[in-house]
C-alpha cells in the first residue's frame, strides 16, 4: 500500500525504534519540517498564493510561507493536494504543475510544469507518477477530457501519457501495481494497470467518490451523496470492491479525517443560502453517526494529529486574507485557533 | 452657467478665405460641481493635455498625472481606479453627464476608455452623492465631449508605433458653421504585449515572454451641436467602442481567457437660455455587450432628465433638477430591470465677502424604495490674496449593483447600499509662480459590501465599515529663464483605508489597511518647453501593498519614471507636423501592481501627427 494516512506517523516510530536498537547506524539529523504539522493553505482563485505552512509541535513556532522561504521563489499555484511519498513532498497545484520538494528540508527536487490542466491528486506507483486531472474546461465550464497524467520519474518531469477517466477525478491510492481513481462527477471507482498505463476497471459506485479514508486497517471510498454517505471498501488485492457501508449524514462534503481509533470525522456544510457548516462523527464499526459533533461556518479543511489525539478544523475566513485553525479534542471542545495561510484546506501530520 | 463672449477674429470659417473677418462665438460654460461642488478638491485635464494621451487609456493618464492609484491586472487588462482608499465601485464615472459605469459590475474598466474619445476630463475627490448621484463615494470621473462653434476647422492623424507591438492610429475632424458643428474621432489601439517577465512558478525562475495577453480595440464617437437659435442649442454625442482582449493570466496560471466588449453610449442634450436662467433636458443611453470566454453578458441604460438653473437677486444661484433611469440586464445567468427616479436641489449662496457656500440635496428612489437622502455642504473662503480655504461635509451612497442583487447563484436582494460620509478641508496657497494645496479629509463607509464563499457559492453581504483618512498635497512651480518655460509638479499623497471590528470577519482583519491601498504615494514632473520643443520627465511612487486584510504579504514599494521628448514645429508646407518620442518604464524596473500580475519593462515609443 502506497498511501496511508497514518504512514508518516508509523515510518517515524520505527525510525525511532530502530535508531534506538542500533547503536552502530549513523544517527542522520532530523530535517526542519520532518517533525511538526504541514498545513496546505489553497491559496485565493485567479491570485495563486497557495503555500505550506509548518507547526513545530515541539517549539510552537509556525513558519509560514515554507515553498518560498526554502526555495527563494513562490509556490505561485493554487495548492490542491500534498502527498508525502518516502522523503518526497508532492505539492499538487490545481493550476496545473506538481512541485516535488524534499520533505526533510522543503528544498526543490523535481517538478512537473508542461502538459497538465487542473490537477488534483497524486500517487506513485512503479516508480512512476500518476496525477488526477480535471482536464481542460469546456465552454460551459464542463470538463469532459479529464485524464490521469503518467510521468515516468518520481522526481517528475515530462508527462509521457494521459489516462482517459471519468469526469473529475479526484483522490488516487495505490496498492501494487494498481492505481485506484475516485471518480467523482459520474460516481465511478477507476483502476488503472500501473504498468500497462490503462484503465483495466470502472466500477459504477453510489454517491460522488471524493477520497480514499483508513479505518481498523481498512481502505474505503469516501462518497457523500445526498443525505447519506457511502463507504465503498477497497479489494486491495483482487482490485475492486468489497462491500459498501453507507450512513444517513446531512450534506456531508468531501473532506475528512480518521482517527486511530477507526473514527472518522468528515465536514458537512449546507451551502448556499444558509451555509452552516458542521463536523459529523462515524463510527463505521457500529455505523453510528453524530451529525452535529462540531457546528460553524467557513469549515474548509480537516485533519486529525494521531500524536496529540486532536481534530484540526481550518477555516477560510472567506479567503478575504489568512484562514484560521481550530484545534478540538476527542469531545469536540476547543483547545486552540491560530492564524494559518489563505484557504487552509489541509494537514499532513508527522 | 453660460457665459457668452463675442470676440473679432481674425480668422475666417474656411481657410482659403484667411482675409475675410469673422465674428466668432466663444462660448464658456462653468460644469455643475464647479458652481455647486464647493469645497472640494478637483482636477481637470484640458484638450491641450489630453492631445499628448490620445493614443492611450485613462488608466494611463491616472496612473502618470492623479493621484488615485489604479489596480491593474497588467498592461491594457483590468483596470479600477482607488480613490481616498476605497474601491473601484465607490467611484461614479460620467460622459457627457451620463453615468456609464456598467449597471451590473457597477464600476468601469480604465483600459477600456481610450482618451481618443474626450476633450476634457474633471475628477472630483470624495463623496458627494447630493451633487453626482449614486456611486459617488470615494471619487468621481467626468469625461466631456463636445462639438464647438468657435473653432476653425481642423484635422489631424496620428500615427504611434513602440514596443511590445503597440501601434495606435487616431483621426480627428472638426469645423463650424454659424449653426451647427460637427467633431469626429476614430482611433484604433493595440498591443501584443509579447513582453519578457521572469516566471516565478518555475524552477529556476526562466525568462518567459508574455504569450496571452494580446489586445486591441477602436471606436468612432461624433459629436453636432446645433444653434437652433441664440438662446436654444442642441448637442448630441455617439461613442461606440470595441475592445478584443486576451486575458494575461497571473503567474502560475496557464488560462485562456478572451473577453470582447462593445459599448454603444449616446447623449443628447437640449438647452434653452434666459437672461438668468437655463433649461436642461438631457437623454441618454448606454448599452455595453460584453463576452467573456462563452459568457455573454448585456446591460443597457436610458435616462432623461431635466434641470432648470437659475440666478435668484445676485447672491443666490439654484438648481433644481430631477432624473428617471431605466435600467434592463441580460445576464449570462439572470434577466432583471431596474427603474429609478431622483431629485435633486443645488443652492449657491454668494452673499458674504469673499465665502461661497453651497447645499445640496439628493433623494434617490430606487424600484419604488426610497434611498437616504443625501444631502453636501461647501465653503470656498478666500483669506487673502494668497491664500484660500475650501471645506465640505458630503454623504455617498451606492446601490447594489444587478449582479449584486440577482446573480444566480449567490446574488442578494436585502442586499443594503453602501454609505459613506465625508469631511474635508484644504489650504490653498498662490504666490507669483508658485502654488500649493494641502487636503484632509476623514470618510466612514459604511455597509461595505463584500463577496463571500457560502460554500462553492459567491453572496455579497453587507460587512465592512471602513474608515478612511489621509492628506493630499500638490505644489508645483512655471517660470521662464530666457526663452525656456520651466514647469515643475509635486505630489503627496497619505492615505489610511482601516477595516473597522465587525461580528462577520476573523479579528486579524480589524483594524489594518484595506488590501491593495498604499498608505505612501507620490509624483513628480519637471518640463523644459523652448523654441517648439518639449521635455518632460515625471516619475510615481507607490509605496508598500498588503495583498489581503491580515497583511500576511507585503508587496514592495515602487517607483516608475517616464520620459516624454516633442517637437511641434516641424512643417510640411502648410502642414504641421508634431512628433513625438515617449519611453516609459524609463529605468526598466520589475515590479507588479498586484500579486503575481507581471509588467512590462522599458518601453519605446514614437508619434507622429499630421495636423491640418
Amino acid at each position: 500500500m502506497t498511501k496511508n494516512l497514518f504512514k508518516p506517523f508509523l515510518i517515524s516510530f520505527l525510525v525511532a525504534s530502530l535508531f534506538a536498537c542500533s547503536e552502530s547506524e549513523p544517527e542522520r539529523p532530523l530535517g526542519k519540517y520532518e517533525q511538526g504539522i504541514l498545513i496546505m493553505n489553497e491559496g485565493a482563485f485567479g491570485v495563486n498564493d497557495g503555500e505550506v505552512f509548518h507547526l513545530n509541535t515541539n517549539t510552537g513556532e509556525l513558519r509560514s510561507n515554507v515553498f518560498e522561504l526554502e526555495n527563494g521563489r513562490p509556490f505561485a499555484g493554487l495548492l490542491q493536494d500534498m502527498i508525502l511519498e518516502e522523503d518526497r513532498l508532492y505539492l499538487v497545484a490545481n493550476t496545473g504543475k506538481v512541485e516535488i520538494v524534499d520533505a526533510r528540508d522543503f528544498k526543490s527536487i523535481g517538478s512537473v510544469t508542461e502538459d497538465l490542466d487542473i490537477s488534483r491528486s497524486l500517487t506513485l506507483s512503479n516508480g512512476k507518477l500518476f496525477i488526477s486531472d480535471y482536464g481542460p474546461y469546456a465552454s460551459d465550464f464542463s470538463t469532459p477530457d479529464s485524464y490521469v497524467a503518467v510521468v515516468t520519474a518520481a522526481d517528475g518531469g515530462v508527462v509521457s501519457k494521459k489516462i482517459p477517466v471519468s469526469r473529475k477525478p479526484e483522490d488516487l491510492i495505490s496498492f501494487g501495481d494498481f492505481v485506484f481513481v475516485a471518480g467523482s462527477e459520474e460516481g465511478k471507482l477507476e483502476i488503472i494497470d500501473a504498468i500497462s498505463e490503462t484503465v483495466t476497471a470502472s466500477i459504477d459506485v453510489e454517491g460522488n467518490p471524493a477520497k480514499f479514508v483508513e479505518s481498523n486497517g481498512r481502505t474505503y471510498l469516501y462518497a457523500p451523496g445526498n443525505g447519506e454517505a457511502f463507504f465503498h471498501e477497497i479489494n486491495t488485492s483482487n482490485p475492486g470492491i468489497l462491500s459498501t457501508i453507507k450512513v444517513s449524514v446531512e450534506n456531508p462534503i468531501g473532506k475528512s479525517a480518521s482517527d486511530e481509533a477507526g473514527i472518522l470525522y468528515i465536514l458537512t456544510s449546507t451551502g448556499f443560502p444558509d451555509y452552516v457548516d458542521g463536523v459529523a462523527r462515524i463510527d463505521l464499526s457500529s455505523q453510528t453517526v453524530v451529525q452535529n459533533w462540531y457546528k460553524g461556518s467557513g469549515f474548509y479543511g480537516i485533519g486529525y494529529d494521531p500524536l496529540a489525539r486532536e481534530v484540526y478544523v481550518s477555516n477560510s475566513n472567506g479567503f478575504q486574507g489568512n484562514g484560521t485553525v481550530t484545534v478540538l479534542d476527542q469531545d469536540g471542545s476547543e483547545n486552540r485557533t491560530f492564524e494559518v495561510g489563505r484557504g487552509p484546506s489541509g494537514f499532513l501530520f508527522r | 452657467m453660460i457665459l457668452f463672449v463675442w470676440v473679432l477674429s481674425l480668422f475666417g470659417f474656411q481657410a482659403e478665405q484667411q482675409d475675410t473677418v469673422r465674428l466668432q462665438e466663444i462660448e464658456v460654460s462653468a460644469p455643475v460641481f464647479e458652481t455647486f461642488g464647493l469645497g472640494k478638491k478637483q482636477l481637470n485635464w484640458d484638450k491641450a493635455t489630453l492631445e499628448n494621451y490620445q493614443s492611450r487609456s485613462l488608466r494611463e493618464l491616472l496612473q502618470e498625472k492623479s493621484p488615485l492609484f489604479i489596480r491593474q491586472y497588467g498592461p491594457g487588462m483590468l483596470a479600477s481606479p482607488n480613490f481616498r482608499g476605497t474601491s473601484a465601485g465607490h467611484t461614479a464615472i460620467f460622459w457627457n453627464g451620463i453615468p456609464i459605469n456598467s449597471p451590473s459590475l457597477g464600476q468601469s474598466d480604465l483600459s477600456i476608455i481610450p482618451l481618443a474619445a474626450p476633450d476634457r476630463i474633471d475628477l472630483i475627490f470624495g463623496s458627494d452623492g447630493a451633487l453626482l448621484g449614486n456611486e459617488a463615494l470615494g471619487g468621481s470621473i467626468l469625461l466631456q465631449s463636445q462639438a464647438n462653434f468657435q473653432e476653425s476647422p481642423t484635422a489631424s492623424i496620428s500615427q504611434e508605433v513602440g514596443s511590445f507591438g503597440q501601434s495606435a492610429t487616431a483621426f480627428q475632424a472638426g469645423f463650424s458653421g454659424k449653426k451647427l458643428a460637427f467633431q469626429t474621432k476614430v482611433y484604433s489601439q493595440k498591443a501584443e504585449n509579447d513582453y519578457t517577465f521572469r516566471d516565478l512558478s518555475l524552477p529556476g525562475t526562466p525568462v518567459k515572454t508574455q504569450t496571452h495577453a494580446a489586445f486591441s480595440q477602436k471606436g468612432i464617437q461624433q459629436d453636432i451641436a446645433w444653434r437652433i437659435n441664440p438662446s436654444q442649442r442642441l448637442n448630441t454625442s455617439f461613442w461606440y467602442h470595441e475592445a478584443d482582449r486576451e486575458i494575461q493570466p497571473p503567474i502560475g496560471s496557464e488560462t485562456q481567457d478572451t473577453q470582447e466588449d462593445q459599448n454603444f453610449r449616446l447623449s443628447l442634450e437640449y438647452l434653452k437660455f434666459w437672461d438668468k436662467s437655463r433649461l436642461e433636458v438631457r437623454s441618454g443611453w448606454v448599452r455595453d455587450d460584453q463576452l467573456f470566454n462563452q459568457s455573454f453578458n448585456q446591460t443597457s441604460s436610458f435616462f432623461l432628465s431635466g434641470d432648470w438653473e437659475g440666478d435668484l437677486g445676485k447672491d443666490w444661484k439654484i438648481r433644481i433638477g430631477t432624473r428617471g433611469t431605466h435600467i434592463q440586464g441580460n445576464l449570462s445567468t439572470y434577466s432583471a430591470t431596474d427603474q429609478r427616479l431622483e431629485t435633486y436641489q443645488f443652492i449657491r449662496f454668494s452673499g458674504l465677502k469673499n465665502i461661497n457656500l453651497s447645499l445640496n440635496l439628493r433623494q434617490l428612489m430606487v424600484e419604488q424604495e426610497w434611498q437616504p437622502l443625501l444631502p453636501s455642504l461647501g465653503m470656498d473662503w478666500i483669506l487673502s490674496p494668497a491664500f484660500s480655504l475650501k471645506a465640505s461635509l458630503a454623504r455617498g451612497l451606492k446601490v447594489p449593483t444587478l449582479n449584486d442583487r440577482f446573480w444566480q447563484p449567490g446574488g442578494n436582494p436585502k442586499l443594503l447600499p453602501e454609505e459613506s460620509w465625508q469631511g474635508e478641508t484644504g489650504l490653498r496657497w498662490n504666490k507669483g509662480p508658485f502654488h500649493s494645496e494641502l487636503t484632509f479629509f476623514a470618510m466612514d463607509v459604511e455597509n461595505w459590501n463584500i463577496w463571500m464563499p457560502k460554500g462553492a457559492i459567491w453572496s455579497p453581504e453587507n460587512i465592512r465599515r471602513v474608515r478612511n483618512t489621509g492628506i493630499e498635497w500638490t505644489g508645483g512651480t512655471e517660470f521662464a529663464l530666457g526663452s525656456t518655460r520651466f514647469k515643475i509638479d509635486l505630489a503627496y499623497n497619505y492615505t489610511k483605508a482601516i477595516n473597522q471590528s465587525n461580528s462577520e470577519e476573523s479579528p486579524t482583519f480589524w483594524n489594518k489597511q484595506l488590501p491593495y491601498t498604499p498608505v505612501h504615494q507620490a509624483q513628480g514632473g519637471v518640463e523644459l518647453i523652448r523654441d517648439g520643443y518639449s521635455f518632460r520627465l515625471s516619475s510615481q511612487y507607490i509605496g508598500q501593498r498588503a495583498t489581503t486584510l491580515d497583511h500576511s504579504r507585503i508587496m514592495d514599494a515602487y517607483s516608475l519614471s517616464q520620459l516624454h521628448l516633442n517637437y511641434k514645429n516641424l512643417w510640411l508646407g502648410p502642414v504641421q507636423v508634431p512628433i513625438s518620442l515617449r519611453i516609459e518604464n524609463l529605468f526598466n524596473k520589475s515590479y507588479q501592481v498586484l500579486y503575481l500580475r507581471p509588467m512590462p519593462g522599458r518601453s519605446i515609443h514614437l508619434n507622429l501627427k499630421i495636423q491640418l
